[in-house]
Order: structure tokens, then sequence, then C-alpha cells
């Protein structure tokens, strides 16, 4: 476990299917007057129509490490190109990266995971998912990459809510639930949102994860299938034992990894007023001591999984387990 | 163990360059000049420990990425991320040798034997032979690193799953291909031309025996492995990558089967960033990753401390063709010039 390291340069991940409206987005983080200095890393095929040195065109190179982590595929050019980064003299403020369309996220996170460089000067702060209001159904039946892009989100802007009613919005709103009940929704038009609700928000704003209990899905019945992606909580409320925990979550990662698309937490420990923040991203996990407890919460620890055939019951015992014995 | 005399510590200068050092060379006259992340080249005086300040200008909009002297041994190279591959000469002239529109310009390669350049862009690599220009590829991947063989007759390109290499004389050619999977960052031709050696992202080297193709993998490295050094003889191959100096064995039979010669070093929780080997001794200077540097005797299988810790990681290191003075930089901008000469 390592601790919080200062000035790291916040990643923010922008996913979305083609259309969904990830150019407009970025149009705007490059034009609008916030004083803030990012670099965007744009897809080979890109649209970005601005002259900006701070704008590097990437293929999306994936590599399969060959470290013996069957699931462990990185994006090569992102070492590259951050290292290629951290050697001009102006400090940036943010990095942002984005996605073709058919993009699996998963290669761009773990690549914030696996490198040591990339460790040492960034820290990937949030998977924003853009989502097209109108299609996203149609989407969900002919690619499994507009699933996986909102499993993996931490922010989804649900866009083009005005070329739908409010009833298709109410539709499309809980199918998103059904596969990621833990990441913030907006509500867009032309991709118009406060920058600051999608870049630098620390730690993926964790802290929600806490307090995100998701019971307005108990009247919506859903039929799983084998092989959904869903997503599951277990909590504890108390602190855990950190060493019992890491033994424990490391096995669940290495056995399920393949399975597990997201996992994430806010844990208490006893000896530290701070929040131990965990994520993983399939096999790959890492944790930081983030922003210490405020006077009168409950110091309680909790996890999330995002993906196919979870075993709750067996996540929950296995959790219950780590809890620190008084 | 045995206790040796403190070597009286040689005289050096410090400079702060407040930018990344990227690259450093000496031009055949002994001339240091210094590309840094600012896009910019220092030239330093003439005397390496005058006080003088260095004489800056500028070759890129962006950073300077890549950096080398020029096959003439009179100017030097800078490629940049503005897409630019420069000539600049001690007087301050730049001109322009290649414009890749945007694409990176990440490695440097000259042969003075055949005064040839290359230079990496993308997935292509660039062959600059007089006037003519060659583009070779496109490789499987981004090429990572660019070296040629001792006597210019080939270039060899490193990247995802392995290494390909072209002959110079016909750039046209389909190279040959070395295969193994990973992602390739450097890669070195041995002072004999019989082995080619990568440095890989899975903490691990790659040695090729040309000549039969068959290959070994040597392992063990702490963290991916970024720079690779030959001895001037070619008997070790040296490498960043742990707190120790480790040392492959290619005198003989090569190094299958043994391990390696691994030198102590005085630096504690500190891994090796850079290795640069005397043109004609067996020494190899090693910058680590909180900026310390100390230089590795081969022969007397020891290793000496040569300038204290800065907290910055070692960037890059030049040896002057004479061998008798080294220069160093870190990513903060600390360049710190060595006069090994023995003083009178």
């Amino acid at each position: 476990m390592t601790s919080g390291a200062p000035n790291l340069i916040p990643v923010t991940v922008l996913t979305g299917y083609l259309g969904a409206g990830k150019t407009t987005l970025l149009n705007r983080i490059l034009t609008e007057d916030h004083g803030k200095k990012y670099a965007v890393i744009i897809n080979e095929f890109g649209e970005v129509g601005i002259d900006n040195e701070l704008i590097v065109n990437a293929d999306e190179e994936i590599f399969e490490m060959n470290n013996g982590c069957i699931c462990c595929t990185v994006r090569g050019d992102l070492i590259r190109i951050i290292g290629g980064l951290m050697k001009r003299s102006d400090k940036l403020d943010g990095l942002i990266i984005e996605t073709t369309g058919l993009a699996d996220p998963a290669p761009v996170a773990q690549t914030f995971f696996t490198d040591d460089d990339v460790r040492a000067k960034t820290k990937l702060d949030a998977i924003v998912t853009v989502v097209d209001a109108k299609f996203f159904q149609d989407r969900l039946k002919d690619s499994q990459e507009a699933e996986e892009q909102v499993a993996f989100a931490d922010v989804i802007l649900l866009n083009k809510t005005d070329l739908v009613s409010a009833d298709e919005l109410k539709l499309v709103e809980a199918k998103i639930r059904e596969i990621n009940k833990y990441a913030k929704i907006f509500h867009t038009q032309n991709s118009q949102i406060p920058l600051d609700q999608i870049l630098d928000r620390g730690a993926f704003d964790l802290q929600r994860i806490l307090e995100v209990e998701p019971h307005f899905l108990h009247d919506h019945h859903h039929h799983e299938h084998d092989g959904d992606i869903t997503s599951i909580s277990v909590t504890l409320d108390g602190p855990v034992n950190p060493e019992r925990f890491r033994m424990w979550i490391s096995a669940v990662l290495r056995e399920k990894g393949q399975d597990i698309l997201r996992s994430k937490g806010v844990l208490a420990v006893d000896g530290d007023d701070r929040r131990l923040v965990f994520q993983g991203v399939h096999m790959l996990m890492d944790s930081n001591f983030g922003q210490p407890w405020r006077e009168g919460d409950k110091r309680a620890s909790k996890l999330v999984f995002i993906g196919r055939n979870l075993d709750g019951v067996a996540l929950k015992r296995g959790f219950d387990a780590c809890a620190q014995k008084r | 163990m045995n206790t040796v005399p403190a070597a009286k510590a040689p005289p050096r200068r410090d400079v702060a360059l407040d930018a990344y050092v990227v690259g450093l060379a000496y031009d055949a006259a002994g001339n240091l000049a210094v590309a840094t992340g600012a896009g910019k080249i220092a030239f330093m005086p003439a005397d390496p420990l005058s006080s003088e300040a260095p004489r800056e200008i500028v070759a890129h909009r962006g950073a300077s990425l890549s950096f080398a002297r020029d096959a003439d041994g009179k100017a030097f190279l800078s490629g940049g991320d503005d897409g630019r591959l420069a000539r600049v000469t001690l007087d301050g002239s730049v001109t322009e040798l290649l414009n890749t529109k945007g694409k990176w310009i990440e490695a440097i390669a000259v042969s003075e034997r055949r005064n040839l350049v290359a230079a990496t862009a993308g997935r292509s690599v660039h062959l600059l032979a007089g006037d003519a220009r060659h583009e070779l590829g496109p490789h499987p991947s981004t090429v990572m690193d660019i070296c040629f063989s001792p006597d210019g007759s080939r270039l060899a390109a490193s990247h995802y799953g392995g290494a390909s290499i072209h002959l110079t004389a016909r750039p046209g050619e389909k190279p040959r291909t070395l295969a193994w999977k990973g992602s390739h960052l450097a890669v070195r031709y041995s002072p004999n031309s019989k082995f080619l050696a990568t440095a890989t992202q899975e903490n691990a080297i790659h040695v090729w025996r040309l000549a039969s193709g068959a290959d070994m993998q040597m392992q063990g490295y702490l963290t991916k492995v970024k720079s690779l050094a030959w001895s001037f003889d070619g008997n070790w191959l040296v490498s960043s990558g742990t707190e120790l100096a480790v040392c492959w064995g290619f005198a003989g039979k090569g190094p299958e089967g043994q391990p390696p010669m691994e030198l102590e070093t005085s630096s504690v929780a500190a891994t090796v960033t850079q290795v640069a080997a005397h043109p004609a001794a067996p020494f190899i200077a090693m910058g680590f990753s909180h900026g310390a540097i100390e230089i590795a005797d081969l022969a007397k299988k020891r290793v000496m401390p040569l300038a204290e810790p800065t907290d910055s990681p070692v960037s890059a290191i030049a040896w002057s063709s004479d061998g008798w003075r080294v220069a160093t930089g870190t990513e903060a901008g600390q360049l710190r010039l060595f006069d090994l000469k023995p003083q009178a």
C-alpha cells in the first residue's frame, strides 16, 4: 500500500460510443477560458479542429504485458506520450485521454496501475463516459463496448437529453443503473457541463460511494442473464484489518479479475484519520490514503464491484472476515 | 573486503538549467551541448570548469525529445515534439533536416563511419544519407529506439514485439525481424556486431546472437529497463533497472547459463536510471533515481562514487570522445560536468 503522493497530474479518461458527444466536450475543454493548462491525447481518428501543441495524436497501441498476468494489457503509446509530456517545461493542470468509440477502457486504466514512470507522475482521476440518450439502447444490443464503457465510468454524461422524451430518458437512466449503480450521472445537452464537475475530482470522488444506496432500482423488476454486467456493494460498519483485506482482495482479483471490470472502495483503518481509498481494474489495483474523515462521519468501510457473474454472498462473507477485531 | 584509499574527488562544475535534461553530447573537439525539455540547446563553455554561463538557443516550439552529435562530429542533432529534426551548430544556427508534421522525433542515431543519420517518427524511421531521404517502415508499432551497427551497414529499430534490422545500402528492402513478445524500449548493437540487445518494459533485457538468431532473456530487474551500454570492448553489457551494476559477460562463450557479475553500489533505495560506457576503457558511468553518479570499473570489479544524490533522477550521461570528461543531467535540470584527467 502506498501513501498519497502530492503533485501528481490528474488524468481524465474520456470514453463514449461514436457520435455520443466526446468531440464536442473536448472542443469545449480546449477552447473555454478556464485558466488551466490541459494536455489532450486524442485518438488517431479524432476530429478536434484546433491547433494546439498540447494536443497529441495517438495510435491506440495496446500491448500485452509479457509478465504472466493474462488480462494485463496496457496502452504502450500512453506510456511513451506521458513520458514525453513530462519532459516539457510547462506545468500541466491535467491530462485528458480520449479513446475511440469502440475502445475497451481497461488497457487505458491499467496503464496507470502498471508503469512505474507513469505512476510516479500522474494519477487516474476519473473515467468519464458520454452516453447518447437517444441511441444508447440500440448500442447495447449491437456492441459489448457500449456496455463496458458504462460499467467502467465514474462519471456519466447522459447527453442529447433534448432528443428524447422524459419517459425515454427515465428508461435509459434505469438501463445505465442496471449496469453501474455508482457512477455520478449528469444530464446534458450538447455536452454542456461545468468542467470542474468532470475534471480533477480527486480519487474518483469515492466518498460518494459511501453515500449511494441504490434503492430506486428495487421497484424496477429486472431479470439478469448470465454475462450481464451488474454492480454490487459490500459494507462493514467499522474499520478493516489492512493486512487481511490486502490478502483477501488480492486473491479475489487474481481469481475473478477477468469478470470484475472495476472495483473501488473507501476503507476505515485503525490508527489513521484518513480514508484508505482503493481502486482496481480487472486484476490490478492500487490504494492510497485520501481525505481525512470528517467530524461526525461514521467510519465505515465499503467496497463496490462492477462486473459479470458477481457472487455477492461470497464477496460479503470475504469482506466480513476482513473486519478489524476489537 | 579491503579498504582502498579515498580517491580525491575530480574537479567538477554544477550548472542549473531549470528544464528537464533530455540529452547531452560532446562534439569531436570536446564542446558540450545540452538539449532540454524547454526545447532549447545550451552550449557549455569550452573550458569545462569555467564559471561562464552557457549560451542557449531555441530549437523547438515544445520539448526536445532526442539529442545526438551529428555524423560529422561538428554539430548536434535535436529531435522535438514539434516533429522537427534540427541540426544546430556552435555558432547558434539551426537548420531543419526533417519535418514530420507533428509526429514526435523520439530517437536519433548516427553512423560516423558512413555519414548516416536516422530519426524515428511514429512507426517510421527516416534515414538521411547525404541529400537522400528514405522512410523505413511502417513497423508493427511506434519505434521506441534505433541504432546503427558499428560499421553502419545496418540499422536496428526496436518496437512492440521485437526488433527490425534494415540494410542501410538497400533501404527499400524488407527488414530482418527478430521477434520477442513485449515492448522493446532501447536497442544496442554490441561493438563486435555479433549481438543485438534490447531493454524491455517487462523488467528484462533480451539479446539475440545475430549469426544464428538464437536469443536469450535476462530477467530479475526491479523496474523496466530503459538504458543499455556495452563496454567499449564488448565484454560486458550493463543496464539500468536495479540498485546494482548488473554486468552480463559476453567474453568467451557468452552469458548463457551464467549469472551476471553484480557490483555493489553505494546507493541505498535508489535504482540505476542511466548507463553510459567509456569510449576506450572498461568503465561505465551510472546515474541513479535519486541523482547520484557512480562509476563501475569492470576490470577491478568495483564501483566508485562520483557525485552525491540530488533528489532528481539522472536523465542523461555523455562521455567526451577522449574519455577524460563526463557530463550528467537530471530531470530537474541539474548539470554536473566532471574533468577526470589526472591533475598535475
